[in-house]
């Protein structure tokens, strides 16, 4: 069965259980019971912080979100929701539509293996087949415009280079869901203008992108809604045209 | 834009919601097993990249280590090298197997942050891919069981399909400690630490080196030891022997009540597993 490619978020909260050194050590978890101590909660040693508070979205084909707030204010979290990472704690996550998600350059990135290794490695993670990663090996391999740096380990590259490589591989799947955290500002100007002509290319087939950022110039660009988070709690989705009046409320 | 794919995620439902939830993260790594795969051998090729002989490094510090103990142990207990060598290649290497998923579990949700962070693999994959990596190994030392076995003539005698299966026993069993030793590492730091020195004492205490006819087959270091159990329903086919009457019933109950206690800590802890890395 198909469906059209949606998003859609109710009542959203994830908490957060912060497990410092002191609750990993078994040493202390066992002192903590043998000495009687109040079980329950404070058993775990944890601290709850709420990350997101009952956040509503809905998203349609064709939606670009943006994701403005300060720093911790949640927008990775949400991302690492979305991309279905973390589970909700309350509430639901309804994604329909493969999912893409560019959170942390690293992802399946093995610095001592070579450009090709690490672009298959990260192919299968995204899941494509050993097949379908080689019949598009030259695209990749074209789009990131490496050359013969390709066959050398990752190591040996610039972070600018590694952000061509993560972009290009991640993109390489027909992905209809594209979650963005920042780092897209890497990369020199012609990377930039790749890597714009690839998000407009999947804007055009009506996928869904939400993209993270301090850079409202960035968000202007490509997003056409906005959301603000603070402190977990999401303020409604608005038009990109009233980004001002949003920062300013 | 239409498409057939669709994720959902939701708060708690119930005990019963969980355990889906659960086996469905178990069916989707199934359905992808090849990604499993393709990880395992990534973790081989690059763990050996850069050296001569590659992965054949396994094979030749394995040969080495059988060589030189089964001489020498073979003179210190003063039983024929013929009946000492392939006993102790063959301990070596599938004891090799048992613990090498069991103390590299415990990395196996802590090595796989990063991916687990940012999708929505199934976590199983990850189980998998510690189970695979050893095999791989196994496939490599092999080349030594083979030869052993060949050289001392027990090729003759070997009951090769009944070894497979035994081997299957030890590869279930290994693979659900593996895996709860997975997720108690990811909560608590200490227990990789408590896990080696466990199976550090249990390569002494398992017949690995010395034979179990020495002790009585039926001493209770021998009934009561699951890794006895696990090695003997490989290496007793193999050495033309029948392993001991009670081992399948015990590896068939321990499989049944290990993974059964797995899943359930698994199902309680999935969605925390995350949060603890």
């Amino acid at each position: 069965m198909t469906h059209q490619v949606s998003i859609s978020v109710a009542d959203l909260t994830i908490r957060f259980p912060v497990y410092g050194v002191d609750a990993k050590s078994l040493k202390k978890h066992l002192a903590r019971v043998t000495v009687g101590g109040r079980l329950g909660l404070s058993l775990a040693g944890a601290t709850e912080v709420t990350a997101l508070t009952k956040l509503n979205v809905e998203l349609r084909a064709g939606d670009r979100l943006g994701l403005i707030g300060h720093n911790g204010s949640g927008k990775t979290t949400l991302l690492r929701a979305l991309s279905g990472a973390y589970e909700p704690d309350d509430g639901m996550i309804d994604v329909h539509g493969r999912i893409a998600a560019l959170l942390d350059l690293s992802l399946g990135i093995d610095p001592s293996a070579t450009g090709y290794d690490n672009i298959r490695l990260r192919g299968r993670i995204a899941g494509l087949s050993a097949k379908e990663i080689d019949s598009r090996m030259d695209e990749i391999a074209d789009f990131t415009g490496l050359g013969p740096f390709l066959s050398m380990p990752v190591k040996t590259y610039s972070a600018g280079m590694q952000a061509r490589l993560a972009f290009a591989a991640a993109t390489a799947v027909e992905a209809d869901v594209l979650l963005m955290d920042e780092w897209i500002a890497v990369g020199d100007s012609d990377f930039q203008k790749l890597a714009h002509k690839r998000l407009l290319n999947l804007v055009e087939r009506a996928g869904i992108l939400v993209l993270a950022s301090h850079d409202l110039d960035l968000l202007r660009l490509y997003c056409n809604k906005v959301m603000r988070l603070e402190g977990g709690v999401a303020s409604p989705v608005t038009d990109i045209r009233k980004l001002s009046e949003l920062l300013a409320a | 834009m239409d498409t057939a794919t669709h994720m959902l995620r939701t708060g708690r439902r119930g005990a019963l919601f969980e355990f889906n939830m659960g086996l469905r993260d178990l069916s989707m790594s199934l359905q992808r097993i090849g990604l499993a795969w393709s990880l395992a051998w990534h973790d081989i090729v690059s763990r050996y990249r850069g050296s001569i002989l590659g992965p054949f490094w396994i094979t030749l510090s394995m040969g080495l280590m059988v060589a030189g103990m089964g001489v020498l142990y073979a003179r210190l207990f003063g039983i024929s090298l013929h009946d000492f060598i392939p006993f102790v290649a063959t301990g070596i290497v599938f004891f090799g197997v048992i613990s090498g998923i069991i103390n590299e579990g415990c990395d196996t949700f802590v090595h796989a942050a990063g991916m687990l962070s940012q999708t929505a693999l199934p976590m199983f994959t990850f189980v998998w891919r510690v189970v695979f990596r050893n095999l791989i190994n196994l496939a490599h030392n092999f080349v030594i069981i083979l030869g052993v076995l060949i050289y001392f003539g027990y090729w003759r005698t070997m009951n090769l399909p009944v070894a497979v299966i035994g081997l299957l026993f030890l590869v279930i069993n290994s693979a659900w400690i593996g895996m709860l030793a997975a997720i108690a590492s990811a909560r608590f730091r200490d227990v990789p630490q408590i896990v080696i020195s466990v199976m550090q004492f249990a390569i002494f205490m398992t017949p690995v080196f010395w034979q179990p006819a020495r002790l009585g087959r039926a001493h209770a270091f021998l009934v009561y030891n699951p890794f006895y159990h696990m090695l003997d329903a490989v290496r007793a086919p193999l050495l033309g022997d029948q392993p001991d009457a009670h081992t399948y019933g015990f590896l068939a109950l321990m499989a049944l009540v290990g993974w059964a206690l797995t899943f359930t800590v698994f199902t309680r802890t999935r969605r925390r597993i995350v949060h603890y890395l």
